[in-house]
């Protein structure tokens, strides 16, 4: 279990300002932000390297304070792997236990085994992160920091070891933090999804709910959400409101409850379906327009529609934008279910 | 850079370095040959220069050990004072060496409280090897601290952490981590402060005229022989210099 409450913690001229979330015990939580987010300030102010200067840090239930960084149980690898350049290898892996035949266990299943002899400086940078995964994992700590762990690995290898790693980490009961980048991975592996921007969290839950509902114009932003609108709120009375687009193009229509007046919406660009004509469906909100742009990228494609001067992107395979002969000025009518619309 | 300044520059660096090695090559040719054959013939020289290599090599030996963790502590801990004790420990490479001499006399010298508790102990600072121990330490130390320091900046203390979440406290994590990533500088800055030692005559000939070290000897051979007396042990001295030289290349 991590379980973080108020911390705030100064590193140089850097903060880190009341930050709160909860990791459950066994639990695989991912920290999402901007380079300069404060991220492995974050990690290192959990390990104890820099200091607390108000709020709890609880690990595995116990309380840190205090707790200096070898007595917390906690395993720490960082993006660049920091591997102790004077040892081997196999002296790397088995720096932090006394448990070889784990260790070597451990170096096995992440296909560090066939390196144990070999000097440090003649491994890449893939191999490296391996290592350090490897050394961090052996001492079997209850509470896993992970920095960006699997960014150097190509991207097949990447997958397998963290299949690996979680299932390491579900064997050994530990709790894991870990950095990254990769919205994806942290779909992937995440229970709790923590975005940090400037040293504050921004939003912190389960990532499906944080993706679907960003709690913020700037987290939609933030996660890449292309269609993120200001404008005002009206209830209607039914169980469903009325969002006003504040350059009057659109009003959508959304489900639940939401506060009257100003406020956001954001429609996930993959809940909304196009049609060259009308076609029977329960969508609530309905938009005709043109095709103004079509981005393909591999499988996938995104599709800017124009609906009274104001863009609306669509996602959606490659293969429908290309049976559907979406091309630029072409009309289409764009449609979405009350339930995409999320207001914040 | 126009081809005129190429030329100012390169002419300029020309004299300079002609400046530097061109009176430690004469003095090796006119008197190196002579300086050989009196490391078999000259007691008082190979006495000397013994007594140097002994008392450099004590006085490098206290800096290691005592300067090490003063070092470390500068280059990783902040704390109130840093910078004016980084300051104060570098004083005694600005100040003249004879006055560094005068300092040390004033502090350890038999007519001083320090100086007479040691002596009332059985250890007399002047006029003897523990004088010249004193007048080395105090005037190379500092340099071995600046280089020290640096070379543990030098090293990224995230190798620190992650020894320190993998079990070891922290005076283990120096031993096994540290320090080893550390020695080539180290054993580098602790070459610097051997030879800077080796080299002391202002500050050592005012705590401990005799026994002579190597440089106090040429230095009487001098004044009392004249340049032909001087020269073979000042030969021998600049040849001896090539040692810490050679090593320190090689560290680096």
């Amino acid at each position: 279990m991590i379980d973080v409450a108020g911390l705030s913690a100064r590193a140089g001229t850097f903060s880190l300002t009341d930050i709160t979330f909860h990791i459950p015990a066994r639990g695989y939580g991912v920290v999402i932000g901007p380079a300069g987010a404060g991220k492995t300030t974050l990690l290192e102010v959990l390990a104890g390297v820099i200091p607390a200067t108000s709020g709890t840090v609880r690990l595995a239930d116990r309380d840190m304070h205090g707790v200096p960084p070898e007595a917390r149980g906690i395993g720490l690898v960082y993006q660049h792997a920091y591997l102790f350049p004077h040892l081997s290898v196999a002296d790397n892996v088995t720096y932090g236990t006394s448990d070889l035949a784990f260790a070597h266990d451990v170096a096995r299943r992440l296909g560090v085994h066939a390196l144990m002899n070999r000097p440090v400086h003649a491994l890449s940078g893939g191999e490296r992160q391996l290592v350090a995964l490897t050394r961090a994992i052996a001492p079997r700590p209850p509470i896993l920091l992970l920095d960006e762990p699997f960014v150097a690995l190509d991207p097949r290898r990447r997958a397998a070891i963290r299949r690996e790693v979680r299932a390491l980490y579900r064997e050994l009961g530990s709790t894991v933090l870990q950095v990254t980048h990769d919205f994806t991975e942290a779909g992937l592996l995440g229970d709790v999804a923590v975005l940090l921007d400037a040293g504050r969290v921004l939003q912190a839950g389960p990532p499906e709910e944080v993706f679907r509902k960003p709690a913020s114009s700037e987290v939609a932003a933030f996660l890449g959400a292309e269609n993120v609108y200001a404008g005002t709120v009206v209830v209607l009375g039914d169980g469903t409101v009325e969002f006003h687009t504040s350059d009057g193009a659109m009003t959508f229509v959304a489900a639940g409850d939401a506060t009257p007046g100003p406020g956001h919406a954001v429609v996930p660009a993959d809940e909304i379906v196009l049609s060259p004509t009308a076609i029977a469906s329960s969508a609530r909100n309905v938009f005709h327009g043109y095709v103004e742009a079509v981005e393909r990228s591999g499988p996938l494609a995104r599709v800017t529609v124009m609906v009274d001067g104001a863009p609306l992107v669509a996602a959606l395979t490659t293969r429908s934008a290309s049976e559907l002969r979406l091309d630029r000025g072409t009309p289409v009518i764009a449609s979405f279910k009350a339930m995409a619309v999320h207001l914040c | 850079m126009s081809r005129l300044a190429t030329v100012v520059v390169a002419v300029a660096a020309s004299l300079l370095l002609l400046f530097l090695a061109a009176p430690l090559a004469e003095l090796v040719v006119s008197g190196g040959r002579q300086g050989l054959h009196a490391l078999g013939s000259d007691a008082e020289l190979r006495d000397a220069l013994v007594l140097t290599a002994a008392t450099a090599t004590t006085a490098t030996l206290l800096g290691l050990l005592a300067g090490t963790p003063i070092a470390y502590l500068l280059a990783r801990r902040a704390f109130p004072g840093r910078a004016a004790l980084a300051a104060l420990l570098d004083l005694p490479v600005l100040i003249p060496h004879p006055v560094a001499g005068i300092a040390l006399l004033l502090a350890l010298g038999r007519h001083t409280a320090v100086g007479s508790a040691l002596f009332a102990a059985g250890l007399r600072i002047t006029g003897t090897p523990t004088g010249i121990v004193s007048a080395m330490l105090f005037v190379s130390c500092p340099l071995y601290l600046s280089a020290a320091r640096e070379t543990f900046d030098r090293v990224d203390a995230r190798f620190e952490t992650v020894a320190r979440t993998l079990g070891d406290p922290p005076w283990r994590v120096f031993r096994r981590v540290t320090l080893p990533l550390a020695s080539r500088g180290l054993v580098a800055a602790a070459v610097i402060m051997w030879a800077r030692a080796v080299s002391e005559f202002g500050a050592v000939v005012i705590l401990t005229y005799n026994p002579q070290v190597a440089s106090v000897l040429s230095y009487d051979r001098f004044t009392t022989y004249g340049l032909p007396g001087a020269l073979p042990v000042a030969a021998v001295l600049v040849l001896l210099a090539l040692i810490p030289l050679a090593i320190l290349h090689r560290l680096r």
